[in-house]
């Protein structure tokens, strides 16, 4: 009898290697991890120059750009939606910020503060629109996004001109420093705002609403989580951040324009998805982190290989796969019963 | 009255069929050309990519768990290539051997999705977001820069096959196919699949080969696709690859099919897809500013939303404790 009890206590305390292995990763980025740094690895050791300083910082600054397009796009997919206006604010935030100061002499104070308030108005009426109507946030988003950049167009008569003040401009360069410290200030930026955004998901109100409202509207709203409320905030802060990216991106480009944001649409989707973050509450915003690093690392290694642009993305699409074998992969049906 | 209205607001495409019917009417009062027989075969060929993308779309939607085809854009797009640029300059041009090929094509692409979401197990935005980045690739190998070809058939599907426009046949392909699919189980199926999945694996339906199917049958509408494409612009381009990818979803949307699953119809996408389009004709008939042009057109696709959202027959829109 205690026999027994003793092989079920044994049993139940030692679960099999591969379910700990699979808690674990359900707790912590393990394989996404462990998956930049052998694509690093594989970098430093094949491609000569790969891991120098210079290379280093100018990776982590395209990391820090396609991190930061992912930030907003990771809360909405955390509440359940999607935003595919990112790209037109990015944009937007970069004309603006370059017409106002470069051809309107305004300060970049005050630029910033009305790019901010229109953001922010903006990104809450996605929001709000996607939640009061019950309608597609696909559909909203991307209405928003054509106004947007139609705004901006009538605005500037479609040939916006002017350039942004030239500090900007250092705080992507990768020789820049931040406080004395020889590291892009870009890169500080996105870690206060990983660090922030780790900490407002994971320990505040706030960041359990978020959660809630992703992982069942109507249980949330029935344990009196705001949810109108979340969906007019996260939309209105995805709408921010991208604003204000574009005024980074403008800084580093050195002017802007309406297709500025473009390339961020679709990578920093993919940054959200293949980090692990997926629809409806799962995942956080260091998944993401880790997703814009790997595919970095990864888009910078297949250049360092030589290959042209249509065979980087093929096979760009193909290592994706790969890599996201490892983990970012869906219940089987019979196991979900 | 009351009782057509109440057909019309149930049915999930029936807002979308109206709204269209109601744009296509102020288009023509907007500008009277537009009724005019002759200008049809034109106006349909542009239509008919877009169309024909929204269609490609829906069957993936419709098949649930998150499904969602972001190929079908760079597919259609791949396909059209394929036939500019590769089979007619390699005397592979006659239809009996380049629209078997088209369709193969978008088939074989649609199956591999298929089998990447339900075999290999990956979220669908992320498998179909990898194919895209593959088929940008592949498009952009083929053509690196944009070529054109052209032959007689092509010609012909663009403007008019004896009396009937050469895009209506395409468009009209596809629904045909999908009303012979509703004559067989397969429909039934899907559409259990894409409300419960779980529910319909354990009353034996093969949840696994249903969806593989849907993303086939999408795939094979996006080969349709990339004929219409390749009859109206007899150009291969590859960095045209994403200009249908979301319009495409959000039509689908428009007509009533819920990006869910499980709820949903093909005519509710071209009739989504009409809305989108006419919206764009109307705004160049009233000779809109090319620079407001974006603002009036993003309005107007809010706007239609909203309506089709606040028309359609009431359901439960909050939480109600049972």
């Amino acid at each position: 009898m205690s026999a027994v009890r003793d092989e079920l206590t044994t049993s139940s305390d030692r679960p099999p290697l591969k379910a700990r292995v699979g808690n674990l990763q359900r707790r912590f980025p393990l394989f996404q991890l462990m998956a930049v740094v052998v694509l690093f690895e594989w970098g430093t050791w094949t491609i000569t120059d790969f891991a120098t300083k210079q290379s280093v910082f100018s990776m982590l600054v395209a990391a820090s750009f396609l991190g930061l397009a992912g930030a907003g796009q990771t809360i909405v997919v955390l509440i359940g939606g999607i935003d595919f206006s990112i790209p037109a604010f990015i944009s937007a935030g970069a004309i603006v910020m370059s017409e106002l100061t470069g051809t309107n002499g305004w300060g970049f104070v005050p630029a910033l503060v009305l790019i901010v308030v229109l953001a922010l108005a903006l990104g809450a009426v996605n929001g709000y629109i996607a939640h009061r109507f019950r309608v597609q946030p696909l559909v909203v988003t991307l209405g928003m996004a054509s106004i947007v950049t139609g705004a901006v167009l009538v605005w500037t008569k479609a040939q916006p001109t002017g350039s942004p003040p030239a500090f900007l401009g250092r705080l992507s360069s990768v020789t820049g420093t931040i406080f004395g410290i020889g590291i892009p200030p870009i890169v500080i930026i996105w870690a206060v705002v990983a660090i922030l955004a780790g900490v407002v998901l994971r320990r505040t109100l706030t960041g359990r609403r978020v959660y809630a409202t992703g992982a069942n509207p109507v249980a949330a709203e029935l344990a009196l989580v705001p949810t109108r409320r979340i969906w007019v905030g996260t939309y209105a802060a995805s709408a921010l951040i991208a604003a204000l990216l574009g005024v980074l991106i403008a800084g580093y480009a050195g002017s802007g324009n309406v297709t500025l944001g473009d390339p961020y649409l679709f990578e920093g989707l993919a940054a959200v998805i293949v980090g692990g973050t997926a629809f409806g509450a799962r995942g956080d915003y260091w998944r993401t982190v880790l997703g814009a690093l790997l595919l970095t690392v990864l888009s910078t290694v297949l250049v360092g290989k030589g290959y042209g642009t249509a065979d980087q993305e093929i096979i760009f699409g193909l290592l994706i796969l790969v890599v996201v074998a490892g983990y970012g992969r869906e219940p089987r049906l019979r196991d979900r019963i | 009255m009351s009782r057509a209205l109440d057909s019309v607001r149930t049915r999930p495409y029936g807002i979308a069929l109206a709204m269209a019917l109601g744009l296509l009417i102020a288009n023509v009062v907007a500008r009277s050309s537009f009724a005019t027989l002759s200008s049809w075969p034109a106006t349909l060929a542009t239509f008919a990519p877009f169309a024909l993308a929204a269609m490609a779309s829906t069957p993936a939607i419709i098949s649930g768990g998150g499904g969602i085809d972001i190929s079908i854009g760079p597919l259609l797009n791949l396909v059209n290539i394929v036939i500019v640029a590769v089979l007619i300059p390699h005397g592979l041009g006659s239809p009996w051997v380049a629209i078997p090929i088209a369709l193969a094509l978008g088939a074989a692409v649609g199956a591999v999705n298929g089998v990447l979401v339900t075999v290999f197990r990956y979220q669908s935005v992320l498998a179909t977001l990898c194919t895209l980045f593959v088929l940008e690739g592949v498009s952009l190998k083929v053509v690196p820069q944009p070529t054109s070809g052209s032959a007689a058939w092509l010609t012909h599907l663009g403007a008019k096959i004896g009396p009937v426009p050469g895009a209506l046949i395409l468009i009209a392909a596809p629904l045909l196919v999908w009303i012979g699919l509703g004559r067989t189980a397969y429909l039934r199926s899907l559409f259990s699949v894409g409300g419960d999945d779980t529910a319909s694996f354990s009353a034996g339906v093969n949840v696994t080969a249903v969806r593989i199917l849907a993303f086939t049958i999408g795939g094979t509408f996006a080969g349709i696709a990339g004929i219409a494409l390749a009859a109206v612009t007899q150009t291969a381009d590859a960095t045209q690859a994403l200009q249908y990818t979301l319009p495409a979803l959000a039509a689908v949307a428009i007509g009533g099919t819920s990006l869910l699953g499980g709820r949903g119809s093909l005519l509710g996408s071209v009739a989504g897809a009409a809305i989108m389009f006419l919206i764009q004709t109307l705004l160049d008939s009233l000779t809109v500013s090319d620079l407001w042009l974006q603002v009036v057109y993003g309005a107007l696709l809010l706007l239609a939303i909203v309506l089709g959202s606040v028309l359609s027959a009431p359901h439960r829109t909050r939480a109600e404790p049972i």
